[in-house]
């Protein structure tokens, strides 16, 4: 029998096949450190990772090394996560790394965030546990170490701001594994005294020297204080876990004493101010007052007591003059009337009405005279009447006939002798 | 009154200023409130000029408290 024999290729492409089906190869963590670093111009990293007996090839392409938050070198301990598998034009196998971390550092940011999401969810940040600063406070307790710059910021922005207020140091380690037991120790401490703002803080330095102001023992320290913590972790981005935790978080130990104490120039000034408000304010009050005062003894009535009786007098004989023009105005009227009255013609000569009528009497009586039949006897005329008949016709008589006439006065009785 | 913290000295002169200037209180209550406020002014301003030197002290082992002072704090 023949011997069979394969290619390279066919070798390597197998190979790479086993690699690439097996799952623990697919998604590997690894740990080591970095040599023969070298950066492609397309941005792809080639590396190799190992440890003090062992070495790996590492590939890392340019669309993972783009995302890196910091710059691989030689030397460098760095955590990995990616696959292996071989490169078949070497035939050799590698780490194709995806995700690359700093080692130490990336634990501690991992520690750190996970530490933050855990005391979020437990409510240590909540705003209604910030308990309030007092404005004025009079013992102020220091917890941080007590050489440095941090202790002696602090205490030269209290003594230049606020000198009455009394400092009480409490020192303590600020970096190391002791710091934060130490810190815990001397928030309980101190709240054991009757101070009214604790500062704790120190000055700023790499994310591993803060690391104790990221611990949970001190956060849950901070959080369980009475007396309100104000953080002074000497670092103005990143904010530690004790800065969440605090009550105030100031950016360095110097902010925190400003915060912690009033100004002693602002507060005299703000004394003076009340001093001037409120005397100027009773001065007007007075001078209001004394006005009032001047006005109610000029005014009329206390300067002249009489003119109120004189004002009363006056409207009362105002008031009868009314009355008496009024009566004098009414009986005037009626005066008037009377001499109207009096004054007219018929009034004063009534006999006028009665000759009026007289000669209106004789005038009718004229008239009727003048119509009375007989009194036209009296011009010498006669009536003749036959039978008490008045004759006005010769035809209606006849000779014989006895007839009456009526003279003016007196009548007589005659015998008609001829008619015609 | 003086033994009272400066903190609520300050907020009974604040008090005062603001209750006489609001107005409307009578003369004799207002004359006592003026007397009353420049008797804290006094005790304020004094509290503040009272401190000759900064009183800084330091937790010791044994539990008690020592004077503080910082190289350049002398």
């Amino acid at each position: 029998m023949e011997k069979r024999y394969i290619t390279v290729s066919t070798l390597n492409r197998y190979l790479k096949n086993k690699l690439d089906t097996d799952s623990n190869l697919a998604r590997v963590s690894l740990k080591g450190e970095i040599s023969n670093f070298k950066g492609h111009t397309r941005g792809h990293l080639y590396f190799t990772l190992k440890d003090e007996t062992s070495r790996i090839s590492a590939v890392m392409f340019q669309f993972n090394a783009s995302k890196l938050s910091f710059k691989p070198e030689d030397g460098m301990t760095v955590l990995v996560e990616g696959k292996i598998s071989i490169y078949e034009a070497t035939g050799a196998y590698q780490i194709y790394v995806e995700n690359m971390e700093e080692d130490g550092l990336g634990n501690l940011y991992l520690k750190y965030e996970e530490l933050k999401k855990h005391l979020a969810t437990r409510g240590l940040f909540n705003e209604e546990h910030k308990k309030p600063l007092p404005k004025f406070p009079e013992k102020i307790g220091i917890i941080t170490a007590p050489t440095g710059a941090a202790v002696k910021d602090i205490l030269s922005t209290i003594k230049r701001r606020y000198p009455i207020c009394e400092t009480y140091l409490f020192p303590c380690l600020v970096q190391g594994e002791l710091a934060k037991d130490d810190i815990v120790k001397q928030i309980i401490e101190a709240n054991n005294h009757d101070l009214d703002i604790l500062i704790v803080g120190r000055g700023g330095g790499s994310i591993e020297d803060l690391w104790a102001f990221n611990e949970e023992v001190v956060a849950e320290a901070i959080f369980n204080s009475k007396i309100p913590i104000i953080s002074a972790v000497g670092h103005e981005i990143d904010f530690t876990i004790a800065d969440f935790v605090a009550d105030l978080r100031a950016p360095t130990p110097t902010g925190a004493a400003e915060i912690a104490v009033p100004n002693i120039a602002d507060l005299n000034v703000l004394i003076s101010q009340y001093k001037i408000r409120t005397t100027n304010l009773i001065g007007h009050l007075l001078k209001n007052q004394q006005i009032k005062l001047n006005n109610l003894k000029n005014s009329y009535v206390l300067k002249s007591p009489l003119a109120v009786y004189e004002q009363k007098e006056q409207k009362l004989s105002n008031l009868v003059s009314t009355l008496n023009s009024l009566i004098q105005n009414n009986l005037q009227y009626k005066i008037n009337k009377y001499t109207y009255i009096t004054g007219n013609y018929i009034i004063n000569n009534p006999e006028s009405l009665f000759i009026n009528y007289q000669n209106k009497y004789n005038l009718i009586l004229n008239k009727l005279e003048l119509l009375n039949p007989i009194s036209i006897l009296s011009k010498g005329y006669s009536v003749v009447k036959l039978e008490n008949k008045i004759i006005k016709s010769a035809e209606n008589i006849k000779a014989g006939d006895v007839v009456d006439i009526q003279l003016h006065q007196g009548e007589i009785k005659a015998k008609v002798e001829k008619v015609g | 009154m003086e033994k009272k913290k400066f903190e609520e000295l300050m907020t009974d002169l604040e008090k005062i200023v603001k209750e006489l200037e609001q107005g409307d209180i009578d003369l004799e209550v207002s004359i006592e409130k003026y007397t009353e406020a420049m008797k804290l002014v006094k005790i304020c301003g004094d509290k503040l000029g009272s401190a000759l030197e900064s009183v800084n002290k330091i937790r010791t082992e044994n539990g008690g408290f020592t004077d503080f002072k910082t190289e350049d704090n002398q």
